[in-house]
């Protein structure tokens, strides 16, 4: 069962995210910021990673580049609830960019491409 | 071994090469060799370092310009014989000479930048330094600025290879002295990759070769001397395309295997300002007469080598008119994958007709790009590229049909 770590200081996104998740198959972790986020990584080698940009005391797209220099194919999807942070270059690192909504479709679908995106 | 060589410091080890490919550059040259020997010196003040000339045995005192300018990096000139151009021959004498020297980080840059500066070096030297296996440039671009890349290179790259590596073919990289390696060992060694194609080929092998691939962010855009860009236009599309396809029979194990796309690591985010890039006008008359204009010469050719489902959208997009021009990605997408198949079995003769038959299919697309983005934003332009390049990614498994 691939395990996702939703990184998120707002704890209604990470019950959501993680109710839906997991009824649609997968194992959940949670993180309420940035904070040694490199650290829950290693320890906890997630499949994927979703991870807000706009958090109170971290930036997303930084600790983006952080997770790629560290873990270069490690798939990041940026969930956010602005989406004129898709304007930022640094976004470009990441697998995919969702804006945030209730209606979890389709961040499911960029979970399930990013997860059987394949490279030799 | 080059032809020619001169080594005056008799510099025979190196950690960090500078090169500087050229052919007749003897006005631009100085002012490369200032600015990148300036970045070498405040960047990599701690590492050994040399720059090289790779020429083409220019006869314009491009090597005395090379020599003279100041700099206090040692510098080694090498040039290929007179009767052979192109700037992957010259490319060719560096990969030797950068594993004589045993230089673990190379950066390749080109001789006619107006606006080069010693950061460019750091940009593309520190990832290689850092760990990086290949650092391809990211320049800010006009959204009409390197449609072959936007259109072609990138998209088909993409879905090839599976990295999202936005100009593949800036013409300047950074990559690890060891892929010289793969580069003077590569099974792909054609004439189009000694000149125009040798920016793609590099990347491709890079990519295939499984390194990680960093994207720079230059922060400007990249000012040549001043030159048309339609003056070479059909040279530079058949040898680009050629080099791709050449490559893509190679790869074809590895690019079966590749499903969808990932991103790769950025540097250079801290640029502080960052340049707008000058807008480039485009003639959409002329994209149009040149798009009709292959229907007269090359449609019996395309009834041969397309699936009749797409001649028949080509004959649709003809009727169009241009008012209401659009060239979906789907069709051009699935075109280039049935020129592929095409072109493997064929003669050189017939390879090369079939490259200048796919000409004005591309102005017509870039004539479609420009109608869709006319109002667009640069970024709203670049989330079009971005889409069109999940519209070949989700197309994939027809080329992968079509080859078996």
């Amino acid at each position: 069962m691939p395990k996702i770590l939703v990184v998120d200081d707002e704890e209604h996104i990470r019950l959501l995210y993680s109710e839906e998740l997991k009824e649609a198959g997968y194992e959940v972790i949670t993180a309420d910021s940035g904070y040694k986020l490199l650290e829950r990584i290693d320890e906890e080698k997630p499949d994927l990673v979703i991870l807000d940009i706009k958090m109170v005391d971290y930036n997303g797209l930084d600790l983006l580049q952080d997770i790629r220099n560290q873990y270069y194919d490690l798939p990041v999807i940026l969930s956010t609830a602005y989406d004129t942070f898709k304007e930022d270059m640094k976004s470009i690192a990441a697998d995919f960019y969702v804006v945030k909504s209730f209606d979890l479709t389709e961040l499911k679908k960029k979970i399930a491409m990013a997860l059987e995106t394949r490279l030799p | 071994m080059a032809f020619y060589e001169e080594n005056p410091q008799q510099v025979s080890k190196a950690d960090i090469v500078v090169a500087i490919p050229s052919f007749n550059e003897a006005q631009t040259i100085g002012f490369a060799v200032e600015q990148a020997g300036a970045g070498l010196v405040e960047f990599f003040g701690n590492l050994e370092s040399v720059l090289i000339n790779c020429d083409n045995h220019s006869n314009d005192g491009t090597k005395d310009a090379f020599m003279k300018a100041a700099s206090q990096v040692p510098k080694i000139y090498l040039s290929t014989p007179e009767d052979q151009r192109g700037k992957g021959n010259n490319l060719r004498n560096l990969f030797e000479k950068v594993r004589e020297l045993e230089a673990k980080t190379v950066v390749v840059i080109e001789a006619d930048v107006k606006n080069l500066a010693p950061y460019w070096i750091r940009n593309l030297g520190q990832p290689i330094v850092k760990g990086a296996g290949y650092v391809c440039p990211l320049y800010v671009r006009h959204k009409y600025e390197g449609t072959l890349t936007s259109s072609v290179v990138y998209p088909l790259t993409r879905c090839l290879y599976g990295r999202r590596v936005r100009q593949p073919d800036a013409g300047d990289f950074g990559f690890k002295g060891e892929l010289v390696n793969q580069f003077l060992d590569s099974p792909v060694w054609t004439e189009s990759i000694e000149h125009f194609g040798v920016d793609i080929w590099m990347t491709t092998i890079a990519l295939n070769a499984r390194m990680p691939i960093y994207q720079s962010f230059m922060g400007s855009p990249k000012i040549h001397r001043v030159k048309d860009p339609y003056a070479q236009l059909g040279v530079l599309f058949r040898q680009v395309v050629s080099a791709m396809f050449d490559l893509m029979a190679v790869y074809s194990d590895f690019w079966r295997m590749v499903k969808w796309s990932k991103p790769t690591a950025l540097f250079g985010m801290d640029a502080q300002e960052v340049a707008t890039p000058v807008p480039v006008e485009i003639n959409m008359n002329k994209l149009h007469e040149r798009f009709l204009k292959g229907f007269d010469d090359y449609f019996e050719l395309w009834e041969k080598v397309f699936d009749q489902t797409h001649v028949n959208k080509l004959q649709e997009i003809r009727s169009l008119g241009l008012q209401h021009f659009s060239f979906p990605g789907q069709t051009w997408a699935r075109i280039l994958f049935e020129a592929f198949k095409a072109y493997s079995p064929m003669e050189m003769q017939q390879r090369s007709n079939l490259l200048d038959s796919l000409l004005p299919l591309y102005l017509g697309k870039v004539l479609s790009f420009v109608k869709k983005t006319e109002r667009m934003s640069l970024q709203q332009a670049e989330e079009y590229v971005e889409n069109e390049c999940m519209v070949f990614e989700e197309n994939k498994p027809y080329l992968v049909k079509i080859m078996e």
